[in-house]
């Protein structure tokens, strides 16, 4: 999923390919996340943030946890120089990913573009921890 | 060029509306406030403290005659009443390195009074030719005090009021600095400022080594008599109790005071209709919430103690754990339920509200006991085990959801209403595999 800051301008396109192509990894497994973006044209980023992180999704207010973070400032390692990057981390014990009623739990890389006109573009690309399966609802207390 | 969206709106998950805005807004809320801490502490501090502290620490001792004795007056303009107070003075000669100096000074600012015959009054406190201590200011040698030493109330005045503005609006400025420009993720990275800086949002305790999952210090804390722990009860009986409690203690004063004044009017002839229409309805809502605690009252403590003890803590899926049940009281119980559930709990604003939604996603009866006869001085126990399934979810607590295990005791006590009194447990992950030589692991992208 890939979702823009602002829409009037044209947007890049950002392909991930990750190590596992099933998308699905168990608690310490190592990931590895390479990605080509394409469509920058003549507006090369200031600066691009690689993000491995879970965020709560449901009837509650959104949380996020980030397990990774790196921002590439040096020009030698952004596109259109590089227009290929890539990296990669160990995922932690927890939390693992969950399809609940109104609690869910999911985790994903994303990509963000700074560009010099102060604008920012994320590219969010799911995958999932665990194989738990997806809860159900029982009985509702008030 | 599209100007930026003050309001924002949920849209499914996401909220829309400019971040930038929304980060000045905050960063100038903040600085407000931390502006009006800087001048409130300014104003106390040269209006009230320094001067105090310098009287304390740098005016010199002397001994001072009593010369003659005064009021000074001080007068509100007339379109502000016109009103007067008045203010013991002493007209006192004290000496200043050989040099002979005379002054007028006041005793005490607490003695300043609206009423001027007790201002008189308290100038007979001094006779003429008395001599009394004094403290002169070596800079300024005419300004002469009698009287010195800390007005505590003051300092914790000019120390609360602005240090809880400065502190507020200082953290919230610098969080919105810090965040100004960076992205959500760059934000939510943690870092030893985290903690400073947004102390509410850092959320529940949690383990190590497992994010998400809440920290079990508190459940392993207390021993068990037979296994090895006994669980916290988590009691939303006696919250409701308390809320209960005070409700009807507060309702019941303003009806009392309401009730004597109404008395008061009768025993002197007058008749209040409007008071006395208004009380009726407010003695019913009085009564009723009384009967409501005393009831809440009978019914907690008719039922009596449960108690839970387990044999681990934390717990993982696929174990097998065993749990001792004991349960207090007298009477019969015509069942007994142990229960083990897991809830999902989501909290969540709604206008002005912050609302919680709880609910229940799996749950497994462990025992149930029938027609259970309580004695009183000789507890029912009962022990039992259960297993936690081997593709359970674990505990989880973020600051507005949460995943919770717990055990629940259910009891319908024969006459009365049913009880539920909850125990909590801490589930963590499962232990990866050390190595499972998953063909996965070398596959490449």
């Amino acid at each position: 999923m890939s979702t823009a800051a602002e829409t009037f301008r044209p947007s890049p396109r950002v392909t991930v390919l990750f190590s596992h192509s099933d998308r699905n990894y168990e608690p310490l497994d190592p990931l590895e996340v390479r990605y080509e973006v394409e469509g920058l044209d003549d507006e090369p980023p200031r600066a691009v943030e690689h993000s491995v992180l879970w965020f709560t999704e449901g009837k509650g207010e959104e949380d996020l946890g980030v397990h990774f973070f790196e921002r590439l400032v040096a020009p030698e390692r952004l596109p259109p120089t590089a227009p290929m990057g890539q990296f990669s981390c160990r995922l932690p014990r927890s939390p693992l990913s969950y399809e609940g009623v109104v609690v869910k739990i999911r985790w994903c890389i994303r990509v963000r573009f700074f560009f010099e006109s102060g604008r920012d573009y994320v590219s969010e690309h799911e995958f999932a921890v665990g194989q738990l399966p997806p809860a159900q609802t029982l009985i509702a207390t008030p | 060029m599209r100007f930026p969206r003050f309001f924002g709106k949920k849209r499914g998950h996401r909220r829309t509306g400019s971040q930038a805005w929304a980060s000045l807004g905050d960063a100038a809320f903040h600085a407000v406030l931390l502006t009006a801490g800087i001048v409130f502490a300014g104003l106390l501090l040269s209006g009230v403290a320094v001067p105090e502290w310098r009287i304390n620490q740098h005016f010199l001792a002397t001994d001072c005659t009593v010369l003659g004795k005064g009021l000074a007056r001080r007068t509100t303009a007339a379109d502000r009443g016109g009103s007067s107070t008045w203010q013991p003075c002493l007209r006192v000669r004290y000496d200043v390195a050989g040099r002979t100096m005379e002054s007028w000074s006041t005793p005490s600012r607490s003695t300043t009074t609206s009423d001027r015959s007790r201002a008189v009054a308290a100038l007979s406190a001094w006779k003429l030719g008395d001599v009394v201590p004094g403290w002169y200011d070596p800079s300024a040698p005419a300004t002469v005090v009698l009287q010195r030493g800390y007005n505590w109330w003051m300092w914790l005045l000019t120390l609360l009021l602005p240090g809880a503005l400065v502190s507020f609006g200082g953290m919230g400025l610098a969080r919105a600095i810090r965040r100004w420009g960076r992205s959500e993720e760059r934000c939510a990275v943690p870092s030893r400022f985290s903690d400073i800086l947004d102390p509410l949002a850092a959320g529940p305790r949690q383990a190590t080594d497992r994010p998400g999952v809440p920290a079990c210090d508190d459940l392993v804390n207390s021993p068990g008599t037979v296994l090895a722990y006994r669980l916290p009860l988590e009691s939303p009986e006696n919250w409701t109790l308390l809320g209960f409690g005070l409700f009807a203690m507060l309702w019941n004063s303003v009806l009392a005071v309401l009730g004597v004044g109404a008395v008061i009017d009768l025993l002197k002839g007058k008749i209040d209709w409007l008071l006395l229409t208004l009380l009726v309805p407010f003695a019913a809502v009085g009564i009723a919430g009384l009967v409501l605690f005393v009831r809440r009252v009978l019914l907690t403590t008719a039922v009596g103690p449960t108690q839970l003890e387990i044999s681990a803590q934390p717990l993982q899926p696929g174990g097998t754990y065993e749990v001792l049940l004991a349960q207090g009281g007298s009477g019969t119980l015509e069942s007994l339920r142990l229960c083990l559930a897991l809830d999902e709990q989501a909290t969540f604003t709604q206008g002005t509200d912050t609302r919680t939604d709880r609910i229940t996603v799996w749950a497994r009866d462990i025992r149930t006991w029938r027609d259970l006869q309580l004695t009183p001085g000789a507890r029912f126990e009962a022990r039992e085990s259960f297993t936690i399934p081997a593709d359970a979810m674990h505990s989880f607590a973020s600051e507005h959801n949460a995943v919770r295990w717990s055990i629940a005791v259910h009891g319908q006590p024969a006459g009365w209403p049913g009880f539920v009194r909850t125990f909590p447990l801490v589930v963590f992950p499962a232990e990866p595999a050390p190595e499972r030589g998953d063909p996965r692991r070398e596959a490449s992208p």
